[in-house]
């Protein structure tokens, strides 16, 4: 009840909030003299928004880069030092590998998978079309923990001769093979590629709702006249499709890539990062949490942030771009 | 512009605060003052940080004591977060009178930043020297003083069989290392694998295995070692402590011995690892766990009804029949504040031989040596007692003892990739090593 209460009370407070403040900034800017009412008047509109950002984004950002040169409590400085013993061990060393690896292969993936679906189910009957998406979409709406959770059970191991309860090895051992532990194959990455998988299942979903729709926005006059110019499927797809929706399959790429960039839930909840699956964001809750090595948990973050804004950036520019292009 | 002129110093001074507040912060000023409840008024408040039925029979165990007294027992339970929530309110210089430490190494850092108690001041400890459990005391003892004095405790250092099928097959419990391996080859020659094993922990995976290495450590390096490795004395990587994971590895690790074999370990929830031993057919029969492990929740629920006919537990040997090191844990109990009568009388109740702790089905063992074993509620129990009272070293869970980043990090995560053979022994040992804090 109290809860019910406090979230009430909340949106109320919040959304109230912001009303008076807006009311507030506009009453003021109208006090002002016409001319400068009109110069002022956007600024205010934007005031918060720039605050807020401020506030939450850049100034704990530029904080981070800050400690990111300090001990493990920030209450010295130790220069490159946590750079340097961070870059140097073999741990961090496959855990940014992992991370590498899962920026190569997830994205991509995620994008092929989701244009397949999109182009595939565009070709059923509307209600096949409809059914389809909808199962492919559900996972979507799981929680990356709830994810986890489950294909840990799919993954599960019992030793032999006692039931299997996880789905692979349910298969494998009715095979008359012995039960894997899937989770600790580490040769050749395996593993690593198995908790991409649980990803990828979550992710295609939403790469093929949003290329699904560019798909439906393709005229079919171009795809009409590319028919009668004598172009066979495989041309039509990829020579007049593909370049037309060029935009939002970048979109959808640049998004899961950022996405896997931050990969955490599954990994930790999956393997915690043991069996050399470690990835970037799970090693920086280690060192903040278990290790209570503040200097070294800013240096990932640094790291991280570093490989990602340039991503950002291209996106950024691809949207205006596109945007320039409407 | 006058306005104009107000907004450029409103910009200023964000900046300035921002900067100002970007710089590094001091480590928290250290001021005494006020502690805990005042003296005399009859309140005392304990933080301790187990949770469920332990933390209910723990304060029923105050109810009739509090009625005769007239003290009354302010119970803060931090079951999820005891390090988070003690660690703020000494910063916040809201200390509570009392507190059960489950591990030593934070009673140990507010020894060193003098927030805590000698205990002298408070009760008599060499009289309790001799009262409790020997080497129990030293847990909470800094210098040549003692801060913590366990209100409970634990023992680790216990194999658990199925009575049944163990005296069926006509099995002998070993009294040495060498006639456990001599078992342990007997009973693989059966067919059965002899050792169930499970170091699967969610995000905690792999410290069953630690526990294994310090028993070992206890047994083939010995306590004075075993101080020296656990407070970084000698490097993780010593030769002394290759020499006791191999041990642990010919015992438990090698092809054959262990259930799923060492794959399936790695994969096996401890809380379960012991399960099979119960099957009709056993798929396995010796599981070296804690005797937390008899409360209900781990063994099946048939096993947990009739543990005295099911259960078998057996001291895990030392390397001849007198040498009998145990490797436990306890909660320990630390005053904050010396100056409160009423606080010493909470002390000297809790320590004393009436205690009742809660019930040692919900895993509750007194470590003092007079405590009445006809309180505890199953043969097993007194068993597990037994061989606590027969130590001849008690030694504090060493992982529990190191700092964070080691004993709950880097540790468990090489014992895990050890096992699991992403890393040679030499790895990850190192790699710990690598990882210990400067």
């Amino acid at each position: 009840m109290i809860k019910v209460i406090n979230t009430l009370l909340a949106i109320v407070g919040g959304v109230g909030g912001a009303l008076v403040l807006y009311w507030v900034l506009n009453f003021i800017a109208e006090r002002l003299p016409g001319r400068w009412e009109d110069r002022v008047k956007p600024f205010f509109y934007i005031l918060p928004a720039v605050a807020a950002l401020g506030l939450y984004l850049v100034y704990p950002l530029i904080q981070t880069i800050i400690y990111s040169f300090a001990n493990n409590t920030s209450s010295a400085w130790v220069g490159f030092k946590n750079y340097t013993d961070l870059l140097t061990q073999r741990d961090f060393q496959i855990t940014l590998v992992n991370t590498l690896l899962w920026i190569a292969i997830a994205p991509a993936v995620v994008v092929a998978l989701g244009l397949a679906v999109a182009t595939l189910a565009d070709r059923l009957a509307p209600r096949a079309e409809q059914t389809a998406k909808t199962l492919i979409f559900l996972p979507m709406a799981v929680s990356g923990v709830a994810l986890a959770a489950i294909w840990r059970f799919i993954y599960e191991v019992r030793p032999a001769g006692q039931p299997q309860i996880g789905l692979l090895n349910a298969i494998v051992t009715k095979l008359g093979h012995d039960p894997v532990a899937w989770l600790q194959l580490s040769t050749g990455k395996t593993n690593t590629f198995l908790l991409m998988v649980v990803l990828i299942w979550s992710q295609v979903g939403f790469s093929m709702v949003l290329l699904s729709a560019a798909i439906k926005g393709v005229p079919d006059e171009t795809l009409e006249a590319a028919r009668i110019d004598g172009a066979n499927e495989r041309q039509v797809f990829f020579r007049i499709v593909v370049p037309q929706i060029w935009g939002t399959v970048i979109t959808v790429f640049v998004t899961t890539l950022i996405n896997v960039m931050k990969i955490f839930d599954i990994v930790y909840v999956m393997t915690g990062g043991n069996f050399n699956t470690n990835v970037v964001a799970v090693r920086f809750i280690n060192e903040l949490i278990t290790n209570g090595n503040a200097g070294r948990a800013a240096t990932i973050v640094v790291i991280l942030v570093i490989a990602i804004v340039p991503l950002m950036l291209y996106q950024v520019r691809n949207f205006r771009a596109q945007e320039a292009a409407r | 512009m006058g306005r104009r002129k107000a907004i450029q110093r409103v910009a200023l001074a964000a900046a300035v605060a921002l900067g100002a507040s970007a710089c590094l912060s001091d480590s928290g000023g250290d001021s005494g003052g006020s502690s805990g409840t005042k003296s005399g008024d009859g309140n005392v408040e304990i933080i301790f940080g187990f949770g469920g039925a332990q933390s209910k029979g723990f304060q029923a165990a105050f109810t009739e004591w509090s009625k005769t007294s007239g003290i009354k027992i302010k119970f803060t339970e931090a079951s999820q977060s005891f390090d988070t929530l003690i660690r703020t309110r000494v910063q916040a210089n809201n200390v509570p009178d009392i507190a059960l430490f489950p591990q030593p190494g934070i009673l140990k850092d507010f020894v060193a930043t003098n927030k805590m108690t000698d205990l002298s001041t408070q009760l008599d400890v060499s009289q309790l020297q001799s009262q409790l459990i020997s080497g129990v005391l030293d847990a909470g003892k800094v210098g040549d003083k003692y801060y913590g004095v366990p209100i409970s405790y634990n023992v680790k250092s216990l194999v658990f069989y199925p009575k049944k099928a163990w005296d069926a097959a006509g099995y002998k419990v070993p009294t040495t290392q060498a006639e456990l391996t001599s078992l342990t080859n007997q009973i693989k020659a059966s067919g059965t694998p002899p050792w169930c094993l499970g170091i699967e922990s969610g995000s905690a995976t792999g410290w069953p295995a630690t526990d294994w290495l310090e028993d070992e450590m206890l047994r083939t390096a010995g306590p004075e070692t075993y101080d020296k490795w656990v407070s970084h004395g000698i490097p993780f990587n010593d030769p002394a402590v290759k020499t006791a994971a191999t041990a642990f590895q010919n015992l438990v690790l090698a092809n054959g011995n262990v259930l799923g074999g060492t794959k399936g370990a790695v994969s096996t929830n401890f809380a379960t690892a012991g399960n099979p031993m119960f099957s009709a057919k056993p798929g396995c029969f010796m599981l070296k766990q804690g005797n937390f492990i008899t409360q209900s929740g781990f063994f099946p629920k048939n096993v947990v009804a009739d543990i005295d006919n099911q259960v078998g537990v057996f001291y895990f040997p030392g390397q001849d029949a007198n040498t009998k090191p145990v490797l436990g844990g306890g909660d320990l109990a630390a005053v904050f504040n010396g100056k409160d009568d009423d606080t010493k009388k909470v002390m000297a109740f809790m320590t004393g031989p009436d205690f009742p702790g809660w019930k040692d089905s919900d895993g509750f063992l007194s470590p003092r040596k007079d405590y009445d074993v006809s309180k505890y509620s199953s043969e097993l129990t007194r068993q597990i007692a037994d061989i606590g009272n027969k130590t001849t070293t008690f030694r504090f869970d060493g992982s529990d003892q190191m700092p964070g980043a080691v004993g709950s990090g880097s540790f468990w995560k090489g014992m895990t990739a050890w096992i699991s053979g992403q890393q040679s022994l030499d790895q990850a040992l190192s790699s710990i090593e690598q990882s210990w804090p400067s």
